[in-house]
This record gives C-alpha cells, structure tokens and sequence, in this order.
C-alpha cells in the first residue's frame, strides 16, 4: 500500500470521517472523542489507531502530564491532498475558460 | 458539512445568450478530462435534454448513452440546476450542479456551484478502473472543509 491507500483506508469508514471532523475543531484527547461523538473508549482507541497508521492524526503527551495522549489532524497529508483540491477546482476553471472562448467567439 | 466547489468568471454576452450557448452548445465547448471522466471509457459528447426533466447526457463513441443527470431547474435565462453521477459513484451518492447567470454590466457573469462530494465511496469502488487521483479529486469538497481546517487556501475564482 501506498501511504495515499492508507490515508484512504483510514478514511474510508464513516465513523473514522466523524473523528477527523472533531479534530478539525482542535486537539482533543482520546476520552473526551469518545464522549463528543458517543462511543466506547476501546472503540475510539482502535479508530485512532487505524487513523494514525493512516498518517492522518498524530498524538502527543502534554508536558504535564505523559499519561495524557492529545490526538490532533497531521498537516503532511494535507500538502498532498490540497494539490487533489486544486485540480478540483482547476477542472471547472477550465470548463468555464472553454465556455468563454467559445461564446464569445461565435457570432 | 456545507463546502462546495464554487468557479465564476464573466462572459461578454446577455443571459440569455449565455443560458442558450451553455446548454444547447454543451458538446462543442466542454473539454474533456481527468476530473470529468464520467466513464472508464474514452470521453464521448455532451448534451442536454432541454427542460426540467430532460438529462444531461454523454454519448461514447460505440453509441452508448450515459446519464450523467436529470435537469432540476431550467429557468432561462438565471438558472440550471442537474444532477451529477460518474459511472464509479456510490448508488446512494448524487451530486448537483448549479449555474447561474447574472447581468453584470453588459456582461453576464457565470457562477458554477457544485454540492454534495460529503460522502466518501467504499475503496473497491474507487479502485475499480480509475486512478487514485481521480477518486480524490471527485471528493475536493469534503477534502477543501478538511483543509479550511489549516487555513490553506481554499475556494478560487477566476474573474476577467
């Protein structure tokens, strides 16, 4: 597997989506996920795991306490997916580009 | 979430004439390519089916019709709403296109909105035929409110 089949895998199921959309409001630790979205710890510990292996969240111990894990979004798949969006929207730019051309050359 | 893949630009033209060459003309200004690769197969012609009801179709080459969607709002010369599938979407996945023309001057200016890539589709079915890249691309939407997240640039407009 690629590490884009990784992060896709790990975004694959939607409850694994519902935690990426928590973390996009902040860091948060694992107890306090599973609270928000209502699951099981064990449940929110094994979708943490499939999304970190999947590059797409990181954790790290608070400096007062090491026992705290604080999950938060990884910026480096972003780079990566942020040139997929872009050519997202350079597909309808250049639609509408075409379009231009050729109404406007028409009589 | 509520992102959307939103383009405009200007066109020296009225509404209406811009409303008619959009949709009657479809098959000779549409560029075929990656993102919009509505089959695995080599890219046919576009047209529409004029009036609500009516489709936007691609024809392939071997005479084969795709339907890429059904008209929801034909309202000349303001407004086109339809629906828009490619051939490796979910069955539960739609999403829609709307396109509005407002005179600007004696111009009319042209904005695209294109709603509802939320829903990520199982992996075989990206997997099946299409690169990776083009079943992420098709999901620039939900990607674009991930990456609002990091305050990269999203949302582009070309204006001219």
């Amino acid at each position: 597997m690629t590490s884009l089949d990784r992060t896709l895998a790990a975004l694959a199921d939607p409850r694994r989506r519902a935690v990426v959309d928590v973390l996009r409001r902040g860091p948060r630790a694992a107890g306090d996920l599973a609270r928000e979205l209502g699951v099981s710890p064990s449940l929110m510990s094994r979708q943490l795991k499939a999304l970190r292996e999947g590059g797409l969240v990181e954790d790290a111990h608070p400096a007062f306490d090491t026992r705290l894990r604080i999950y938060a979004l990884s910026p480096a798949p972003m780079a990566e997916l942020r040139r997929w969006l872009e050519a997202a929207e350079q597909g309808w730019s250049e639609q509408l580009a075409a379009f231009k051309v050729h109404l406007e050359r028409a009589p | 979430m509520t992102s959307r893949v939103v383009v405009a630009l200007r066109v020296a033209a009225s509404p209406e004439r811009a409303f008619e060459v959009f949709t009657a003309e479809i098959g000779a200004w549409w560029r075929p390519n990656d993102f919009f690769r509505f089959t695995p197969r080599d890219p046919g012609v576009l047209s529409f089916e004029r009036g609500e009801g009516g489709r936007l179709v691609e024809t392939l080459a071997s005479g084969k019709v795709f339907e890429i969607g059904r008209i929801r709002v034909w309202s000349p010369p303001s407004r086109l709403v339809f629906g828009w599938r490619q051939a490796t979407f979910a069955p539960d996945q739609d999403t829609e296109v709307e396109v509005r023309f407002e005179p600007a001057g004696a111009e009319t200016r042209v904005t695209v909105e294109h709603a509802g890539w939320e829903a990520i589709p199982q992996m075989h079915v990206a997997k099946h035929h299409f690169p990776n890249h083009v079943f992420l691309q098709r999901h620039g939407e939900w990607w674009r409110g991930l990456l609002e997240a990091f305050k990269l640039r999203a949302g582009e407009e070309i204006e001219q």
